[in-house]
């Protein structure tokens, strides 16, 4: 049996800075209308028992520590799923002075699920595509490999560091090559490489 | 005959010596040996007993004469000592009292000094009880005063800073205070070992002082206060021991007990008499063991130090109730209206001592409600005056000594180094103060979870009860237990914290007192696995040289089968055994957490920390609310109990109280049979439970109109749970839930090799017990707050399990699960109301909604799962599967009910079972969560009403 874990995919829901439109198609897809239940989905409102992250929302400096201590809290196998184009690349407001960008500035995703708002068959869509990804990396695990070296985590580039608590975020130039040292450590970025970048 | 005489008097040995001794090393030295000869003297009268069997003492009549003398001089300066400090502070009342004492005294002495009749042939005796009480005393009480020596040195030296603070010197009490302890004991030993009345009045007058001297230790005017308070309630005990004794004295009665026991089966005119004396022994008795009405004066000695509370609680003081009260019980079944007071004043007071402790936060407090309720279960187990009750009470004093006399130095000790005795500040103890935490720990599961001692004994209790048909006692135990339970409980929890930023604060803490810790301890553990020793050695040959019958309470394999978890635990307590060693990861604290010990980034940028609070109902459970209405009633009681003595004839309150004994008994199936039952419903249970779950997710979303998911979706759930990588937020939560799942396995397993259904209620009790450790060890505010509802649940539900097992009692004359297949109709025909209570509670332990308070499978974002919030992984995976045992043992406890001797009837309960969950899936989804108050007000309501419903019959049908 190969594909426990994909069976039983306990999800988090986190709230970026989102306008609140793909909370609600998040949540309406785990209503019974939608039954995300057929594929064991269960809404869990915690990190230590899920094992999917749905992030709506963009990332700013006020959310950012919050993002990464959920996903650090949630144990390996593990997945993140940006819902909406927001949480994708931070849509409309990417430009906005507050946002610093999509998920993946904070911590690495491994499903982008677009849409403004995000529907609920993108959001289930997401997750079925999810526990594939699950699946991989528990095997990955099994055969004594690292589950980082597996979906997004593989290619990300360590994201953005707050250098100052609050304001100033520095984007890193370039991406980091897949298995950065910031990627193995399970952290995202390293600090001297912001430095640098600033 | 000539160590009896040595055992009483050496303890005045180190007394002197301490008043002596100069300097900390002397009185080290003196108190040191002076206990470690005291205890050898007392394991030497052990072994010498064992040797001999119960012995009565011949004294010379000329000697026997200036003993008296002796007593009746010592009883008048006693006197002298309560008059001279009633005059110093102007206490008016006390000083009326004391004269009055005084007269009485001397008036006694005057009456029977002169007599022949006071020189009893036999004034001492040593059988298993006193031997009971001199090795408790001897033992424990010296420890206590071991304890002393190095608690009273912290003590001095934070009186002499306080002083100096406010620029005074301390004086130096100690000399007088250790000198106190030891006489105590001496006297205690009197009261074990004398028949002679008079002598016991002397030692019980001695002790009643001592304990004066001693509560008003530190002088100030609260001190001061709580000693009159006790020395007022104490001599209207001692004025109306007094007044039995010389009732005896002018009637022409012996001044002995077994004077009295003999004189009371001679069923003449004058046995009739005795109800009177009884009455006014019991009195005494019930003011030194601070029953209500005269409970106050065991909550103001809280003032003293330490060691005086351990020494008054523990072993002596009210012990020495208690202790008249054992020698007495052969009388109450004679005479019932004395059985009616002691045991209704002991029923009440257990009862709502057992609440009001639910609304303290002081933890001496706590301990002397505790106290409090312990005593007077002990008293209405004794006013039964069954044998079967009556062994319960012994090893209810036995073993409350023990856990107490752990307890209140290990609070002691706590204080110094804390410098609080308040359980909201006992945070994080388990890594302040490790070694004393877990001895902390073990003392207070000595004190409420099933296989220590203190619980054996209430369910002994509780058997007796039902043996004897005492119904309305079952549901006072029922219902105090289940308070108790929630008050240790809590305070257990609070201890458990694991707080990995703490620091080790119990270096300095001194020699002597971890030498009395240790050993008492180590006792206790002792007490717990010699208990089947003890039954059968010395309780069970003195009941039946009383009572003429040995009882049966509990099965000898049950015992065995607790032993062995007794040993379990203090393994898992007390030794740095770990099952977990996963990688460490914070406490959730809803993404903002900065460190793993409650401190959050709060919304204004600064950090903040999240604090958990004790649940106290203060509003509800207040000492001001119940307390004077338990005084009320309890006072009331005394009064009719004296006035039917002074206007009912005695020869009409002389008639034996119809009582019927029932006694069919079932061994279970045996340690062996226990044991493949165990493995049996460890294979099956997770099986059959995990499908269950899984219908009921399918049910459940048909009946919200979609698929919902696979059948088999909670066992991929577990398999899933199973796979995830290992962390743990510290090293005992994994530890802890594994007991839990072990605890209800075996409890699974008592109940499906048809052994003792009691037990298995109790196994799930303390696997709900570890649960809550688990939960409340991560610190984290979340599990805490779900860690509190499931002590609730478990309170709300308690009194109709217990009543489950009573109603399959009322049908089957056993508490053995096997039984309903020996019946030739089903047990519900008997036990129709306490199934319908059975069935109301089933909704909270299945943890449905509206109950689903604590955890459920649902998610509830509020209090993110409760109890379970982090638990990750293969921690999460022992709970699931904990709960589908449960949930398959609940069902089969339904379907006890519809099982008879026909083999249809097996299918009969299936079919009920099935009907029954597919009941609560419904109610579950029709449902709204609703608040703990509703859930409890429904456990303890249907409890009650249906309980006492099914019960009542029984009540009646003794006078039928």
């Amino acid at each position: 049996m190969d594909h426990k874990m994909s069976r039983s995919p306990w999800v988090i829901h986190y709230d970026g800075s989102s306008c609140n439109g793909c909370d609600i198609e998040v949540l309406a897809s785990l209503t019974p209308l939608f039954d995300a239940e057929r594929f064991g989905v269960v809404n869990t409102g915690n990190p230590k028992h899920a094992d999917i992250f749905l992030v709506t929302g963009s990332v700013n400096a006020q959310n950012l520590p919050v993002v990464r201590q959920i996903y650090n809290q949630m144990l390996e196998p593990k997945c993140v799923v940006a819902c909406g184009i927001c949480a994708c690349s931070g849509g409309v407001f990417r430009d906005a002075y507050n946002v610093i960008g999509g998920v993946d500035r904070a911590i690495p995703v491994d499903v982008y699920a677009p849409g403004c708002a995000i529907r609920p068959e993108t959001v289930i869509d997401a997750i079925v595509e999810a526990c594939g990804i699950l699946d991989q990396k528990e095997a990955v695990m099994r055969a004594g490999g690292d589950p980082l070296t597996v979906g997004g985590a593989a290619t990300w580039d360590g994201g953005v560091e707050l250098v100052e608590d609050g304001f100033v975020a520095a984007a890193k130039a370039g991406g980091a090559p897949a298995g950065a040292p910031a990627a193995s450590a399970g952290m995202p970025a390293a600090p001297a490489a912001a430095k640098e970048a600033e | 005959m000539t160590l009896l005489y040595f055992l009483t008097l050496f303890p005045l040995v180190p007394t002197l010596g301490m008043l002596l001794a100069r300097g900390d090393r002397a009185r080290d030295a003196v108190g040191l040996m002076g206990s470690g000869i005291i205890m050898s003297v007392t394991v030497v009268v052990a072994v010498m007993f064992f040797g001999t069997g119960p012995q009565s003492f011949e004294v010379a009549p000329g000697t026997s004469q200036v003993l008296s003398i002796i007593s009746s001089a010592i009883d008048v300066i006693l006197c002298a000592v309560i008059l001279y400090n009633a005059r110093k502070y102007k206490s008016t009342l006390t000083t009326v009292l004391g004269a009055v004492q005084l007269v009485g005294s001397v008036a006694f002495a005057a009456m029977t000094l002169p007599a022949a009749e006071v020189v009893t042939a036999t004034p001492l005796h040593l059988d298993y009880m006193s031997v009971i009480m001199v090795l408790a005393i001897g033992i424990v009480g010296s420890l206590i005063c071991v304890y002393a020596l190095g608690y009273m040195k912290d003590f001095q030296a934070h009186d002499e800073h306080e002083a100096a603070l406010r620029g005074q010197t301390a004086p130096d009490r100690r000399p007088q205070f250790l000198a106190l302890m030891f006489l105590f004991l001496s006297a205690m030993f009197v009261i074990v070992t004398s028949d002679n009345l008079e002598w016991l009045f002397c030692g019980w007058e001695i002790t009643t002082v001592c304990s004066f001297l001693m509560i008003g230790y530190t002088r100030t005017p609260e001190a001061i206060k709580n000693a009159f308070t006790q020395i007022i309630l104490n001599m209207l005990g001692g004025i109306a021991f007094l007044a039995g004794l010389m009732f005896l004295h002018v009637n022409g009665m012996p001044l002995t007990i077994s004077g009295m026991i003999e004189l009371s089966g001679a069923g003449t005119a004058q046995s009739a008499l005795l109800v009177m004396p009884v009455v006014l022994l019991s009195l005494a008795a019930l003011t030194k063991a601070a029953q209500m009405p005269f409970h106050t004066w065991l909550l103001g000695a809280m003032v003293a130090p330490t060691p005086t509370s351990a020494l008054l609680h523990s072993s002596t003081m009210v012990k020495a109730g208690v202790f008249l009260m054992v020698k007495l019980s052969p009388l109450y079944a004679t005479y019932p209206v004395t059985g009616f007071m002691v045991t209704s004043v002991g029923a009440i007071t257990f009862l709502l001592a057992a609440l009001m402790a639910i609304s303290q936060s002081n933890a001496k407090r706590v301990l002397a409600y505790s106290t409090i309720s312990n005593l007077g279960l002990i008293s209405a187990c004794l006013g039964v005056g069954a044998p079967e009750a009556v062994w319960a009470a012994i090893f209810l004093i036995l073993f409350h000594t023990v856990a107490k006399s752990l307890l209140f130095p290990c609070v002691g000790t706590a204080e110094h180094h804390i410098g609080s005795r308040n359980i909201e500040d006992m945070d994080g103890m388990f890594s302040r103060m490790p070694h004393l935490t877990r001895l902390m720990m073990l003392g207070i599961m000595g004190m409420f979870v099933a296989p220590f001692g203190m619980l054996v004994s209430k369910w002994g209790a509780l058997v007796a009860f039902a043996q004897t048909g005492n119904v309305l006692m079952i549901m006072v135990l029922a219902f105090g237990s289940a308070a108790t339970f929630f008050f240790w409980g809590k305070w257990l929890a609070k201890l458990s914290g694991v707080d990995p930023t703490a620091q080790n604060v119990e270096v300095n803490v001194h020699k002597t007192e971890w030498m009395a810790l240790n050993t008492i301890a180590a006792l206790l553990i002792l007490c717990c696995v010699a208990f089947p020793v003890i039954s059968s050695g010395l309780v069970s040959p003195y009941l039946a040289m009383v009572f003429g019958r040995v009882p049966y309470v509990i099965g000898k394999d049950s015992m065995y089968l607790m032993v062995v978890i007794v040993a379990f635990i203090a393994v898992v307590l007390l030794t740095s055994f770990r099952v977990s060693n996963k990688p460490h990861v914070n406490v959730y604290l809803s993404g903002v957490g900065t460190d793993n010990y409650r401190h959050f980034r709060g919304s204004m940028g600064h950090e903040v920390k999240a604090e958990k609070r004790n649940w106290y109902s203060e509003d509800a459970l207040g000492e001001k609310r119940i307390g004077p209405a338990g005084s009320v009633v309890c006072c009331s009681i005394i009064l009719f109990a004296l006035l039917c003595c002074a206007w009912i004839g005695p020869e009409r309150l002389a008639m034996s109280a119809p009582s019927v004994l029932r006694g069919k008994y079932f061994e279970g199936s045996g340690v062996v049979g226990i044991f493949i039952g165990t493995v049996a419903f460890a294979l099956l249970a997770p099986l059959v439970g995990g499908l269950i779950d899984g219908v009921d997710r399918k049910l459940s979303a048909r009946m919200q109109g979609r698929v919902g998911p696979r059948l088999l979706q909670p066992f991929y759930d577990v398999a899933k749970l199973l796979r995830k990588a290992p962390a743990s937020v510290n090293t005992m939560d994994d530890t802890y839930m594994a007991c839990a799942l072990i605890f209800t396995v075996v409890g699974g397993g008592i109940f499906v090799s048809g052994s003792n259904t009691l037990l298995c209620a109790f196994m799930v009790t303390l696997a709900a017990i570890f649960v809550v450790l688990a939960s409340a060890s991560t610190q984290s505010p979340f599990a805490q707050v779900g860690a509190d509802r499931e002590l609730l649940q478990v309170m709300s539900y308690e009194p109709a399990v217990l009543l489950m097992s009573v109603g399959l009692y009322l049908a089957t004359d056993s508490f053995d699960s096997i039984a309903v297949t020996g019946q030739s109709t089903p047990i519900i025909v008997y036990s129709a109301p306490i199934f319908l209570a059975l069935l109301a509670v089933l909704t909270i332990k299945l943890r449905k909604s509206p109950f689903d308070l604590s955890y459920s499978h649902h998610a509830h974002q509020e209090i993110v799962q409760g109890v379970a919030t982090e638990m990750s992984g293969g921690t999460l995976a022992k709970m699931t599967l904990m709960h589908w045992c449960e949930t398959v043992l609940f069902l089969m406890w339904v379907g006890m009910f519809f099982v008879w001797d026909n083999p249809v009837s097996w299918v009969v309960a299936l079919v009920v079972m099935a009907a029954t969950y597919f009941v609560e899936v419904l109610i579950d989804n029709t449902f709204a969560r609703s608040t703990w108050r509703s859930c409890f007000k429904l456990g303890w309501g249907v409890a009650l009403v249906f309980g006492l419903l099914n019960l009542m019959p029984i009540l009646v049908d003794v006078f039928i």
